[in-house]
């Protein structure tokens, strides 16, 4: 672990025992530390800006009202991602009731494909990612979202997930095998 | 015996798994894509000030919650006090002490609250009477039963009841025995 590194930990882990001491200015600051990546995770997982914000702020809700719950600070950041991925899964189900009502009332109509490489993504491919990820299992879900944030190693996802680095891999293999599929035509 | 491939099966081996790797690429780079375009969108100070409402609001219930969780504690302890001090006293009423009087006479007391000193009333006629007990250094109680003192002088005979017996009326009457050459005030007493 270099020194940058070992100084953060230590800051989140004096933020967190503040926090849990009842300082609210100090959550505060563990709140803009986190916001964005809670948001990639959160983004990743619900395909959609809205919901994911909806999400993150319960989640953050959520970890203010248990901090005190946390028995190692120093592992706060798998705590705290743990809560969002939750929250997320928890978000999914209402967005793939949603998703379902679209569905019936005559779908989304035609495909335009779109490279994933050049150009912008339209909203169209968005709301396919959107749908895709729906479509996926919790677990495999949480996966490949995690498992696409630079700064989470492999077995930092499986400690956020509580499971083995082998089943994190076989799950984002999973993941990305069903979404060759569902994106088929946006992959081409 | 081994069997090697053939340079153009290794070939297609490898474009095999290029065109796989090139798929998982391009899955990747679509949804690292998607999240950096959705979230180029945001506005992270809005964002902010909304989970800090919701953290004010959270914060408020959370007060409460502390707040009645605090006076159930102590609506707790003061019950466990009182459960402990009830324990204690039941514990204690189980151990008797023996008292002595001036005249030679002794009496068997159990203390319903704190052990002490105590003294009874002494009637030498067939009558009842109320047991002074002190408990304690201050408190002086009257013990709440009857006591029946039987005239040694009568014959045993005549009231069909041996003498230098106490009767004790409590919900649960105890009889003491004080040996049968002893005078009625030596008798037992339970409070």
């Amino acid at each position: 672990m270099n020194d940058s590194l070992k100084d953060q930990t230590g800051n989140i882990e004096r933020l967190v025992k503040a926090s849990q001491a009842g300082d609210r200015g100090t959550f505060d600051e563990l709140v803009r530390l986190y916001q964005m990546r809670a948001m990639k995770i959160a983004v990743r997982m619900l395909g959609n800006t809205n919901e994911a914000a909806e999400a993150v702020q319960s989640g953050f809700v959520k970890a203010y009202l248990n901090i005190d719950r946390l028995r190692e600070p120093k592992r706060f950041e798998a705590w705290f991602f743990r809560i969002i991925a939750n929250t997320a899964i928890s978000q999914r189900r209402a967005a793939q009731c949603r998703a379902e009502k679209i569905k019936i009332a005559g779908g989304c109509g035609s495909k335009k494909v779109l490279s994933p490489v050049e150009g912008q993504i339209g909203e169209e491919l968005k709301e396919a990612i959107r749908r895709a990820m729906l479509k996926l299992s919790k677990k495999e879900a949480k996966a490949i979202a995690l498992f696409g944030m630079e700064d989470l190693s492999r077995e930092k996802v499986a400690e956020i997930m509580g499971c083995s680095s082998e089943t994190v891999r076989w799950y984002v293999f999973r993941a990305r095998q069903k979404l060759k599929v569902l994106l088929k035509e946006y992959l081409e | 015996m081994v069997c090697i491939p053939g340079k153009a099966k290794i070939k297609g081996i490898a474009e095999r798994v290029s065109g796989m790797n090139k798929e998982k690429e391009n899955i990747d780079l679509l949804l690292k894509r998607n999240v950096s375009e959705q979230l180029a969108g945001v506005n992270w100070d809005e964002l902010n000030a909304a989970i800090s409402k919701k953290l004010n609001q959270a914060g408020r219930s959370k007060t409460r919650t502390v707040k009645y969780r605090r006076v159930f504690k102590i609506a707790a302890g003061i019950a466990a006090a009182a459960a402990v001090v009830l324990i204690a006293v039941t514990v204690r009423t189980d151990t008797p002490t023996t008292v002595r009087f001036e005249n030679g006479g002794k009496a068997v007391v159990k203390f319903v609250e704190s052990k002490g000193s105590a003294s009874v009333e002494l009637k030498h006629t067939s009558t009842k009477a109320a047991v002074m007990v002190d408990v304690g250094a201050s408190l002086r109680r009257v013990a709440k039963c009857d006591i029946e003192i039987i005239d040694a002088s009568v014959d045993k005979e005549k009231n069909g009841r041996q003498a230098a017996w106490i009767i004790i009326r409590m919900p649960e009457p105890v009889l003491a025995d004080n040996g049968v050459s002893r005078d009625e005030t030596d008798f037992a007493c339970l409070m």
